[in-house]
């Protein structure tokens, strides 16, 4: 399984660069990893509000959220979810969210 | 940034004049030779279009060979059509035949109109997907090749789409063709436990399954498979990357037959199980070939004029169509899942085989 050094520390990643051990995520992870998602600089409080609840969902259901789910309970829209996440909400914000990967039809 | 959101270009810009200048104005066509379409015009102005067959999977190279060969006879128009084949479109008629020759020789069959058998729609097989239980573009060469005959000439009742996909995803037209071939796993998946905590989501994995054979635990962050309950069609897979399903020994491939899109004649069906099983042999997959190629026989020497494989099985009857294919009929044909009492006879009117 590859393997990925951010802020010093080793991770597990599949090939698409998502967390294989959920429970070693943290905080600089997600910063760390932020700009191999397309956001520069350090992470916005808008970008923590989605990240945060992205994880408390997670742990409270199991699953990611649907996307309008997202936009409803944190008042973004799409546009705004893409201009946070340009990769997307799925492929960007869950996966600095520590969330297992997307799966079906991507 | 690069620009985004920009649609595909207009095929207004690609069309070859002939067809600008008569663009929603044609008048009638005729099949002139197997493969060889005439379009006229109100105009008086004639389009001919030469159909080729493609695999569908094809490198740059090939495509820039077909570049050449619409640059040569066509002034650089050509398209593709909704099965994958390769139509050259001529304003001069007197450039088929020269285009049909140079064809040949690069062995391009050329053919798919009419009462043919045209190319097979089908999917991604071995060469790129994850969830296949058979290959897509090995068994369409196989069965191509043994049924080349009919690619090239008009002579069946009427045109017999064949479609493959390889697992009951069923991407494309397998679920609505005269033949279809499909992937079908028989071993329940093998959960590993270790991976899914952190590679699946457990509710969404329990809910992908048609059967509810699956349980999922939340506070041991796992899911278990009831094996009774399984029919094996891998849609945990497609959400779980830790429920593997596919076995080299018992995947294999059904036969579905009987389904069209059309609404001539009769309204549109979906096609019907015909053998529940066959072997995945490669690279030339002989029992499939064989079933497929028996199965165009019987209908070809039984059906009437203009009757698609579908309308002709339910005018003889299910019964006659197992008896006359030598097909057997088992007790994996009767439908069980949620809608399966439609599907049982219920009329004392039936032949006695
Ligand atoms: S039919 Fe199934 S295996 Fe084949 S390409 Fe589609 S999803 Fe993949
Ligand atoms: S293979 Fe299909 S039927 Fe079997 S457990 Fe998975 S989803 Fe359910």
């Amino acid at each position: 399984m590859p393997q990925i050094e951010l802020a010093g520390k080793i991770y597990e990643v599949d090939e698409d660069g998502f967390l294989q051990e959920l429970d070693k995520w943290n905080e600089e992870f997600a910063q760390a990893y932020a700009k191999t998602e397309d956001i520069e600089g350090p992470l916005t409080e808008e970008h923590w509000k989605i990240i945060n609840y992205l994880r408390d969902y997670f742990k409270q259901f199991g699953i990611a959220p649907m996307v309008r789910k997202v936009c409803k309970d944190n008042g973004v829209d799409m546009k705004k979810l893409y201009e946070l996440f340009p990769t997307g909400p799925a492929k960007g914000g869950c996966k600095l969210a520590g969330l297992s990967k997307p799966t079906g039809c991507v | 940034m690069a620009k985004t959101d920009i649609g595909p270009p207009d095929y207004k810009t690609m069309l070859p004049p002939v067809i600008s200048r008569n663009y929603g104005k044609w008048l009638y066509h005729e099949i002139l030779k197997p493969g060889v379409l005439m379009h006229i015009a109100e105009s008086g102005e004639a389009l001919y279009t030469v159909r080729a067959g493609s695999p569908r999977l094809i490198s740059t190279d090939h495509i820039r060979e077909i570049c050449d060969l619409a640059e040569k006879y066509c002034d650089g128009y050509l398209r593709f059509t909704s099965r994958h084949n390769i139509e050259f479109l001529l304003d001069d008629k007197n450039k088929v035949d020269p285009l049909i020759a140079e064809l040949t020789s690069l062995n391009y069959p050329v053919g798919g109109t009419g009462h043919a058998i045209s190319n097979i729609v089908h999917t991604q097989g071995w060469v790129h997907c994850h969830t296949p239980a058979t290959d897509a573009s090995g068994p369409v060469k196989a069965l191509m090749d043994e049924i080349y005959d009919y690619f090239v000439t008009m002579k069946l009742p009427n045109h017999v789409r064949i479609a493959l996909a390889c697992c009951l995803n069923m991407c494309g037209a397998v679920h609505c063709s005269d033949i279809a071939i499909l992937g079908i796993h028989r071993t329940v998946p093998k959960t590993d436990n270790t991976r899914v905590p952190n590679v699946c989501e457990i509710p969404s994995t329990v809910a992908s399954c048609p059967t509810g054979a699956i349980r999922g635990d939340m506070k041991a962050k796992t899911v278990t498979v009831n094996d009774e309950k399984c029919m094996y069609c891998g849609n945990c897979y497609t959400v779980c990357p830790a429920m593997p399903i596919a076995d080299p020994d018992n995947d294999g491939i059904s036969i579905w037959v009987g389904g069209k899109v059309s609404n001539a004649r009769s309204a549109p069906k979906f096609s019907k199980l015909a053998i529940p099983f066959l072997p995945n042999n490669p690279p030339r997959w002989p029992e499939v070939v064989e079933a497929v190629k028996n199965i165009i026989e019987v209908y070809a020497s039984h059906a009437r004029k203009h009757e698609r494989v579908g309308e002709w099985i339910e005018r003889v009857g299910w019964e006659r169509f197992f008896t006359l294919t030598g097909i057997p009929f088992t007790d994996k044909h009767i439908d069980d899942y949620d809608m399966a009492t439609e599907t049982f006879r219920t009329s004392t009117q039936f032949k006695w085989g």
